[in-house]
């Protein structure tokens, strides 16, 4: 029961006021059609540089939650999910708004987003330390197989052809190299004057995922149409929360089936919704209605998106693999707070770490009062026109990164890499891959060298075997070859329906 | 007459795009690797091919993935709507050029009411001093609020030109 020790920390005012802000704002956010999570997280992390990393992660934190939960605003209202992970909450949110329910839909959704992430935070707090303390078991060889396996992971699992996701995770890892050599600190690839500090994570995170949104805003503005706003109807809170706990059967699949998808490296919430949606269709009396307006789908899609979010944390915390792209993208911000996940993350920062899981709890009732009291007022929200987000999202990124360290290369970098991913998303690439590349590239790239030098003391010169034996290694490596051979199946099967 | 030939430029044919930039991620991953490789390139006594070992594999991966991907089938991806981008994308482009000549405060104003102003949508009203002046005000009042957060609350400098 550690975690109890640390939670005094989350009750100061300034703490609460970082969690109101980031809840408020990200349950925004995340109703703003196309702002995915992941970049709203992304955009935010340069602001928390300044402070100290307990606050800067329970701001992180609170976004991640709120962002998911908000999402779902505009997946019911106007029938386009806010993120991918609230997919399968527009199937039956938005004909319960165009039924003139809409209010009450918004209920189920924060209630049993509620639901599940609690549940997901009490999974985070029970599982991280016994698989953090597995992590000591880890030496160079395993690290850097643990870094080639997130990015394998991420890559298979995030794109719809193999061969592009892994050459994403690669054009990461190459980018990552530019700048020092972290082992034997020579200056590489560094063709201008620019990329003399080499590519920082914030900056390729905010490139990577706004510049991106901003250009897509400006292509589409005139093809995409208005949407017809639903009528947010009217509701009881108390009616609302007892249909919500009366649903018990599918409040637990989402919440199980959400959290276990959250500990499966790269999976993320889309997956965890539309599982959960679908199994709950399954077992359900009411299983000829999901899709024509059922309560109940709403119920296990949101409890499940939200559930995901805490257990998404723990192979980040332990072992660096991101449960979820937003995950990914939290990564970044605890690298450059100078928190390196593994088993000393319980004992150099165990009161960073143990403050900031236990934020999230707090993050779920905020989110649970502040989404339902939105709920009421959630229609101007949708009225943002497009033209001024892209502007806005771009001022934003463009200060974000130039704040990191006052360079001017910074932005021009950002732009760049962020122009660059838009093109190469037309053709099918995706950016999280990349960004998981720069993350783990230098800690991929730190223990080869290292491993290499052991490895060849150990092994008269002939370091691969080091790489290669070991249960830990050939497990990792056997997990990498499975996770694309299951990718280039998968991708052979829908090419072939 | 170069502007409307960009601006109607449609990639009919995305395969022939798609295999064109195939080839360009090969060129660049072989450059890369033979630069890993060539002191020749880089002459510098200390640099050990060691340095350059990571890098060489990766650069090596990214070519055969890249080959790989030449010959993979159905690789088809999305067109992209030019016409609408390019006055967008010049902007920013511009912004980020001028930026660091006029101060940021301006520079993000008078990039906020020129994206505003291009991108209008036809049902928006046809008085066109009303909706300069509506917007110029929202410019300002943007920018002032990046004035308020960035400057005075959180104490952050942004690119200083020979405004402010």
């Amino acid at each position: 029961m550690e975690f109890l020790d640390y939670f005094a920390n989350v009750f100061t005012l300034y703490h609460i006021a970082l969690l109101v802000g980031g809840t408020f704002v990200g349950i925004i956010l995340g109703a703003l059609p196309g702002l995915s999570p992941t970049m709203s997280v992304a955009l935010l992390i340069p602001f928390t540089f300044h402070m100290e990393p307990e606050s800067g992660l329970i701001l992180l934190g609170a976004m991640y939650t709120a962002t998911v939960a908000g999402g779902a605003i505009s997946a019911i209202l106007v029938n386009v999910p806010g993120a991918p992970a609230n997919i399968a909450t527009a199937m039956d949110g938005h004909k319960m708004a165009k039924q003139g329910k809409s209010k009450e839909a918004l209920h189920y959704c924060f209630i049993s987003s509620f639901v599940g992430g609690i549940f997901g935070v009490v999974i985070l707090i029970f599982f991280t330390p016994p698989l953090a303390e597995l992590s000591l078991k880890f030496g160079t060889t395993e690290l850097f197989w643990i870094a080639i396996l997130g990015i394998t992971i991420i890559a298979t699992i995030d794109s719809k052809s193999v061969i592009k996701g892994l050459l994403s995770g690669l054009f990461g890892l190459m980018l990552a190299t530019i700048g020092d050599n972290p082992v034997l600190g020579v200056e590489r690839f560094v063709f201008t004057e620019h990329l003399t500090g080499g590519v920082n994570i914030v900056v390729g995170l905010i490139g990577l995922f706004a510049m991106p949104q901003v250009l897509n805003l400006m292509e589409n503005y005139y093809s995409q149409k208005n949407a017809a706003l639903s009528a947010v109807g009217s509701s009881t809170l108390m009616s609302s929360f007892r249909y919500v706990f009366g649903r018990a059967k599918a409040l637990s699949i989402g919440s199980m089936i959400g959290s276990i998808i959250g500990i499966i490296p790269g999976a993320g919430g889309q997956i965890a919704g539309l599982v959960s949606y679908d199994q709950t269709k399954k077992f359900s009396k009411n299983s000829d209605n999901y899709g024509k307006g059922e309560p109940e789908g709403i119920v296990a899609a949101e409890s499940a998106n939200n559930s995901m979010v805490g257990p998404s944390l723990i192979p980040l915390l332990t072992l660096s693999i991101p449960g979820s792209p937003t995950a990914a993208v939290l990564l970044g911000g605890l690298l450059i707070h100078g928190i390196f996940p593994g088993h000393e993350i319980f004992e150099t920062n165990k009161e960073v770490i143990w403050t900031f899981i236990d934020s999230l709890i707090l993050a779920q009732f905020l989110m649970l009062f502040i989404g339902l009291f939105l709920s009421r007022h959630s229609g101007w929200i949708m009225k943002v026109p497009d033209n001024y987000m892209a502007v806005g999202i771009f001022v934003l990124a463009v200060f974000g990164t130039y704040s990191i360290g006052n360079s001017y290369s910074d932005v021009l970098i950002m732009v760049s890499l962020g122009t660059i991913m838009f093109f190469a998303s037309k053709a099918g690439f995706s950016a999280v891959p990349v960004v998981l590349g720069i993350i783990l590239g230098p800690i991929a790239e730190n223990n080869f060298l290292l491993g290499k030098l052991i490895g060849g003391a150990r092994f008269d010169g002939n370091w691969i075997l080091y790489f290669t034996t070991g249960t830990i290694n050939i497990t990792l490596i056997s997990i990498c070859i499975i996770s694309i051979t299951y990718g280039v199946y998968s991708n052979r099967k829908s090419k072939n329906k | 007459m170069v502007f409307t030939q960009i601006v109607n430029l449609k990639i009919n044919n995305m395969r022939q795009y798609l295999k064109i930039s195939t080839l360009l991620v090969i060129v660049v991953a072989l450059t890369l690797l033979s630069i890993s490789f060539e002191e020749v390139i880089n002459p510098k006594p200390w640099v050990d091919n060691e340095d350059y070992l990571f890098p060489r594999f990766i650069s090596g991966g990214i070519a055969i993935l890249g080959f790989l991907l030449f010959f993979e089938k159905d690789v088809l991806g999305k067109t992209t709507n030019y016409k609408d981008l390019l006055p967008g994308l010049g902007l920013l482009l511009v912004y980020i050029l001028t930026m660091k000549y006029i101060g940021f405060y301006l520079a993000s104003m008078i990039l906020f009411f020129a994206v505003v102003m291009i991108y209008k949508k036809p049902e928006e009203s046809t008085d066109f001093w009303r909706v300069c002046i509506f917007k110029l005000g929202i410019a300002a009042l943007f920018t002032l609020a990046l004035y308020g957060l960035f400057t005075e609350m959180l104490h952050v400098q942004p690119p200083k030109g020979m405004f402010f």
